[in-house]
């Protein structure tokens, strides 16, 4: 029941950034509602499967995966290009927190001199970073690679 | 072999002036497309649809990060033309109905005439200033409230995020470099919710720090650019990675120069 409570409070966390971010991509207003509903079912399923103790880029991958296949069927249905509802819907499970924390641990090891402790804090964040990134923005380009290979989705 | 057949070509189904329009037309869509930040496949399908169903034989383009080459044949006789790509500013519903026109002409319910009178006519999208301050504000908090901020570091987050996005549209409406525009954004961010926590309104300044600079997540150009690169677009793939790059860079330098005077007047 907690856990429910959770992934509730969670999609309403994940549906505010996804609405903001496609305003500010002027996402027609029409759409607005799938971009929320795709951001707050992306961000669920990810952190469903985080509690399933799988790391946090397989999952990541997976969930920007689910919302690239279901943009597919919208995308068809409204004649619309896919990126228009996929780009804000990831945008809530962007790593902003690790990218923040290698910036400061970076500057950190700037101003106080060579650290190990820091050096490993600045290369775990920003891999992780990196990795996040790369899965989400593969994860959404999976269904015109592996489904639609050389023919237009819409 | 036979010259005869090579020196007579047979006669072109198009006239010239209409080939030259319709290479004008398809120009002009990729060159909206492009200038609206959508994907470079999209943009090619969509000219490469859009010429062919309007009659020329085969539409080739070319692509680099700031210019479009298009060639449009017809039985042998080639016409190409060159625009150059300025950048708009991100418009998705620019992209939907570019696309939608495509579709229409390709559906024969338009033809080249009709598409590019309603391509004169479409005026770019604009949420008003304030819904967009606003809406970003939220979003930041909401962010802060993902990373486990209190309600109190919320509210910090959305005050520091909403003045940055204002600072941030006024600086993009003077056409300022993005570069500059992104790095100061970042530092008055960083300064707004650093200086907040001082005022004892909430207990973590990192966590209304990080997530009020979230609003500068270059999030268009990365995954353009990923999307690009593993669908054969490697140039336009590294243009956008690296322009993506630079824009983060920037907030960086912005970030630690406002961390670096936080620390300087013992702020945090």
């Amino acid at each position: 029941m907690t856990l429910l409570m959770l992934f509730i409070k969670q999609a309403i966390l994940a549906a505010i950034p996804a609405v903001g971010f496609a305003m500010l991509f002027h996402v027609p207003a029409k759409y607005l509602k799938f971009c929320a509903i795709l951001g707050a079912f992306g961000y669920v399923c990810r952190s469903a499967l985080l509690q399933l103790h799988m790391p946090i880029e397989w999952a990541s991958l997976v969930a920007a995966m689910l919302i690239g296949l279901i943009a597919v069927y919208w995308s068809r249905k409204h004649l619309i290009p896919r990126p228009v509802m996929t780009v804000a819907a990831v945008i809530p499970m962007v790593p902003g927190s690790f990218a923040f924390k290698t910036i400061l641990s970076l500057l950190a090891l700037y101003n106080h001199g060579f650290d190990t402790q820091l050096l490993a804090e600045v290369l775990e964040n920003g891999l992780k970073t990196l990795f996040i990134l790369g899965a989400l923005s593969f994860g959404l380009a999976v269904p015109s690679i592996i489904i639609y290979r050389n023919r237009p989705i819409v | 072999m036979d010259v005869s057949a090579l020196s007579a070509p047979t006669e072109p189904s198009l006239s010239r002036d209409l080939q030259n329009q319709l290479c004008r037309l398809v120009a002009r869509v990729a060159q909206t497309l492009m200038q609206h930040g959508a994907e470079t496949k999209l943009i090619e399908e969509t000219s490469i649809r859009l010429g062919t169903c309007l009659g020329l034989e085969q539409v080739d383009m070319a692509i680099t990060a700031n210019a479009i080459v298009i060639t449009g044949r017809v039985s042998g006789r080639c016409v190409t033309t060159t625009r150059r790509v300025y950048d708009r500013g991100l418009n998705m519903q620019m992209v939907c109905e570019v696309q939608r026109l495509t579709i229409l002409a390709e559906k024969h319910l338009l033809d080249a005439a009709q598409v590019e009178q309603r391509l004169n006519n479409l005026v770019p999208l604009k949420y008003p200033r304030w819904l967009i301050v606003v809406m970003v504000g939220l979003s930041c908090a909401s962010f802060a409230a993902q990373f486990g901020g209190s309600l109190l570091v919320c509210l910090n987050t959305f005050v520091a995020s909403s003045c940055a996005m204002a600072f941030r549209q006024s600086m993009g409406k003077r056409h300022h470099s993005p570069m500059v525009n992104f790095c100061l954004t970042a530092f008055v961010a960083t300064m707004i919710a650093g200086v907040a926590t001082t005022f004892h309104l909430g207990r973590h300044p990192e966590i209304a720090q990080a997530a009020s600079v979230l609003l500068l997540i270059p999030g268009f150009p990365l995954i353009n650019a990923v999307s690009d690169l593993v669908k054969g677009h490697i140039n336009m793939g590294i243009a956008r990675w690296f322009f993506a790059s630079l824009l983060t860079l920037s907030a960086a330098v912005g970030v630690s120069f406002a961390m670096w005077l936080g620390h300087l007047w013992g702020l945090w």
